[in-house]
This record gives C-alpha cells, sequence and structure tokens, in this order.
C-alpha cells in the first residue's frame, strides 16, 4: 500500500533502544531516512524509551502541527499500551497534546505486510533449501506478563502455514516462555530449520542471547557492530541444519510497513470524520 | 519559525559550537561544516588538513556512537566525542539532521529554553515511571541521589549537559561542579554555544540510582533497621 505525501506532518517513529547495545537502535534510524528520502512527511524523527531523544523530549523535535506515532514494535503490549501513551500523553487514536494533534497508529509488528518480510528473509537465509523439508520458526521474547506479546508471532506462524509457501511446519517458539526456542531440535521434525527472530534489531536478544540458545554459540557473545565476522549460514547442530537470520526489524522494508500502518490508520480513523 | 530556521539565525548572531562540535559556514564552498572542536584548526587548511571528509548528515550517528578507544556513547552528552572527521552540508535542514543526532534534541530543548516552553521533570517523576528491573529506583533515598549527581553527572564524569532538574518539586540539587555545570565544554562564552541540557534523569542515571538504591536496602537489611 502506498500513501499520499503528507507535506505538513511529522512521522515520529518509536523505539525500545537500549543503553548497553548501541546496535539497538540502528533499525530505527534507518526505517527513519528511508522514510525522509521518500520525502513523504515534512519532518521525520525517533525517539526512544532507553535511548536519547527520550518520548518526551522528541516532542521538542517536532514542528509540525500534525504528528503520525508509529511504535516500531514488534507487539501490542505494555509499551505500545502504557508506556508509549504516557510518555506521549495519548489517550486515544487521535489526541491534542500541546497544541499539536497526535495520531497514534498500531505497531508495524501486528501488520499482515509482516508475513511477507518473514518470507523473504527465510528465503534469503536458506538459497535453495526446499521448504517441504524445513521447519521454519518465528522465534520472539515471549514474558509471561503480557499475553498479548506473543499474539503478533503467533498469528504470523499461523499465516505463514496457511499462506500455500510450502514449509513443512511453521512454529513460533520463545526465549522466556513455551514452546522454548531452546528446544528447537526437539521441535522440528525436518532436516533442515530456518529461525527468524522477530525482533526489531540484532540487539542483545537476537544476536547475543538466541544464538546462545540455539547452541551456534557456547556464550554470550559481543554485540554485532563489534564483531568482525557475521556469522556463518548454515550451522550443523543437533542432527540438522540450521539457518539463522537477522532480525527481521533490520528488514528495510520495514519501512514501507511503518507507511503501512499510517494508511491504515488514515483509513480506519480519518476517513469518514464525525460530522461537526 | 522552523527549527532549521532558528538554528540559521542561532549561527548569524555568532554561535558556533555545541558540546565537543564546532558549527562553521562557508568553508571551502560548503555552506555548513562541523567538525570536533580540537580539528577545527586542521578542518580549514587545505582538504581540511587531511580530516576524514563526509558529505551530508548520514554519518552523525556512527561517528557519535563510539568513543575513540571503541566505547559505547550510551549518552551523547559525554565528552569522549571521535576527533579527526569534518562533515560538510548543503543546507541547513542537513546540519539540523546531524546536530538531533549528535546530541539528540539538544537544540530544540535549548530553543524552547529560550522561549519559556521548556518543561522540567523532577526525579522522582522520572524515577516513578520506571518500570521492570527498574522499578525499584525510586526507592533511592533523597541523600542517595544528591550523591549520585556528584558522581555520576557533570564533566568530570564525562557528561557535559547542564542539569535543569530537582530532586522533586521542593528539593534543589545539593551545590556541586556538576550541578552548577552550564552544558558548555571548555569555557565557552554562553553567547556562542548552543548549551546541552539535561530536562529529564538519564537512563543512565536510572540505572545507577537503581543500583544505589538496592545497595541502600541491603545496608538497612544487614543493619537490621
Amino acid at each position: 500500500m502506498s500513501i499520499a505525501p503528507k507535506p505538513h506532518c511529522a512521522l515520529l517513529i518509536v523505539g525500545h533502544g537500549s543503553t548497553e547495545n548501541p546496535d539497538s537502535s540502528t533499525p530505527y534510524f534507518e526505517h527513519a531516512e528511508e522514510i525522509r528520502s521518500r520525502g513523504l512527511f515534512s519532518e521525520v524523527h525517533c525517539c526512544f524509551w532507553k535511548e536519547e531523544p527520550s518520548m518526551r523530549e522528541a516532542l521538542y523535535l517536532i514542528d509540525s502541527a500534525e504528528v503520525y506515532v508509529v511504535p516500531d514494535f514488534i507487539s501490542e503490549g505494555y509499551f505500545t499500551q502504557d508506556v508509549i501513551p504516557r510518555e506521549l500523553q495519548l489517550t486515544g487514536p487521535t489526541t491534542e497534546v500541546r497544541g499539536k494533534t497526535f495520531h497514534y497508529c498500531l505497531p508495524v509488528g501486528v501488520h499482515r505486510s509482516m508475513t511477507d518480510l518473514i518470507l523473504k528473509r527465510a528465503k534469503e537465509v536458506a538459497p535453495g533449501i526446499s521448504p517441504a523439508e524445513t521447519t521454519l520458526i518465528i522465534t520472539g521474547h515471549g514474558t509471561g506478563l503480557n499475553q498479548n506479546s506473543t499474539k503478533a508471532i503467533r498469528d504470523q506462524a499461523e499465516l505463514i502455514a496457511q499462506s500455500g509457501a510450502g514449509y513443512a511446519a511453521v512454529l513460533d517458539a520463545y526465549m522466556e516462555e513455551q514452546p522454548f526456542i531452546a528446544e528447537w531440535a526437539e521441535m522440528a521434525s525436518t532436516p533442515n530449520v530456518v529461525v527468524v527472530p522477530f525482533f526489531i534489531s540484532d540487539g542483545l536478544h537476537s544476536y547475543q542471547d538466541i544464538p546462545v540458545l540455539l547452541g551456534i554459540e557456547a556464550e554470550v557473545g559481543a554485540a554485532l557492530s563489534q564483531t568482525a565476522v557475521f556469522r556463518q549460514n548454515p550451522h550443523h547442530l543437533r542432527g540438522k541444519t540450521l539457518f539463522y537470520s537477522s532480525a527481521i526489524g533490520t528488514e528495510r522494508l520495514l519501512a514501507d510497513v511503518i507507511l503501512d500502518q499510517i494508511a491504515d490508520f488514515d483509513s480506519l480513523h480519518l476517513a469518514h470524520p464525525l460530522p461537526a | 519559525m522552523t527549527t532549521a530556521q532558528k538554528l540559521q539565525q542561532l549561527l548569524k548572531s555568532g554561535y558556533h559550537r555545541i558540546g565537543e562540535i564546532e558549527l562553521q559556514t562557508d568553508l571551502y564552498g560548503y555552506p555548513y561544516a562541523l567538525c570536533h572542536q580540537a580539528d577545527v584548526e586542521l578542518s580549514t587548511e587545505p582538504a581540511f588538513g587531511g580530516l576524514e571528509i563526509h558529505h551530508g548528515p548520514a554519518a552523525a550517528r556512527d561517528l557519535s556512537t563510539y568513543a575513540e578507544d571503541g566505547t559505547y556513547r550510551f549518552t551523547k552528552g559525554q565528552v569522549n566525542l571521535k576527533r579527526g572527521w569534518v562533515m560538510v552540508l548543503e543546507s541547513v535542514q542537513d546540519l539540523r539532521l546531524a546536530l538531533d543526532q549528535f546530541y539528540p534534541a539538544c537544540l530544540g530543548l535549548f530553543l524552547a529554553q529560550q522561549d519559556g516552553s521548556l518543561e522540567i521533570e523532577t526525579l522522582r517523576e522520572k524515577l516513578n515511571r520506571q518500570t521492570g528491573m527498574y522499578r525499584f529506583a525510586r526507592s533511592i533515598s533523597d541523600a542517595g541521589a544528591q550523591q549520585l549527581v556528584q558522581t555520576v553527572c557533570g564533566p568530570a564524569h564525562q557528561c557535559a549537559k547542564k542539569i535543569l532538574w530537582k530532586i522533586d518539586a521542593d528539593t534543589p540539587l545539593d551545590d556541586s561542579e556538576a550541578s552548577r555545570f552550564n552544558g558548555i565544554p571548555n569555557d565557552l562564552p554562553a553567547t556562542q554555544a548552543i548549551p546541552l541540557l539535561c530536562r529529564e534523569a538519564c537512563n543512565h542515571f536510572v540505572a545507577e540510582c537503581r543500583k544505589a538504591a538496592k545497595a541502600e536496602f541491603e545496608a538497612k537489611a544487614a543493619s537490621g533497621a
């Protein structure tokens, strides 16, 4: 889906960020740069929960009177439903804050167009491998605290299973709740396994923690940008051939999903304004 | 007037520094150029004195992510910006983009302070909004927080931001080098430099509050209090 230019609007991309891992915020800036280069908005900014600028500082970045806020998050959950609205003082889909109009869109990860990105990423990481002999595992963090945090991944696994992509099985698995990604080899009955991390960045979880859980690394390694050699696929482990991709959010096309969420917001909330 | 236009006015009125970065205009045909303040002389020599040349604002984030010794600059107010580069920019919009990467939101915060619209957030307000593992930070004592300001903030601890916040609405920071610092490194007059402003405690400070709060709790438990 394409959107018409909004030359009087700002786009604010919200991410998590990290005080410890410099790679965490890289995709957000890349998505911002990609959208900026298309000239669709008068200004495009990023802000974070754990990095600078903070969400509250970001309000001082914006000149435009109308602002689209898109959480560059993978699921709906605590951050998108509690933290971001509280920090930006948003009370609904559209909120007036200090003389500006903010439109609050859904997070990128719940958009239906993520399915194509996952399939693209899975094919790229395991070229020439027959899907019929391959289990595709989409993996995320998972937390007992919020049911919604795994919903986006479960939905994607189901959509891909029904998509006709031909994978022998499409499964979801998590770091901190069942089914555990650490048990990937037991979960898969095929000789090939492709694991796509459903995270925005190749930060602490997808680049450092999950490789340990998969058995690719013996211990948590350095951050991506501080390691000289990117891991080489495939990995022959536990009697299977494992392909591990970089985080889905590092796909530059995720910028399109941000725009898709804005288009969806417009058609849902702005297409049929209430009569005055 | 847009932020970029206000930046242009600041430059015309004599501002030429933000943090450790020198802002130059009309350098070898480029409308704007940025470099580390310690590299200003080199930047005016032919071929920019051998400094690594970056065209456009794209490299600003990479240049500001790691210090010379490879450590991650988790807050951009740190006074350990890499030297050895010059960034040439074709427009004031690109200049603004670059500055927002080197010193996120600092230009906007300064402009808001100038026009009286900057809202400050006390440490207690910031800590009380922390969640998850950082929730414990809110239990830090006032005395513990005052102590932390003096051991974490200020140029002696690598941060060049001017602290605007108080502990709570009625409790200003104790007088110290950190609380007095004006957000302008290298003693430049305030009419020449955009100060780095700290309107809310940073995440590094929050993390240190959590550690200190835990230490206070454990000390209290050990003493049987």
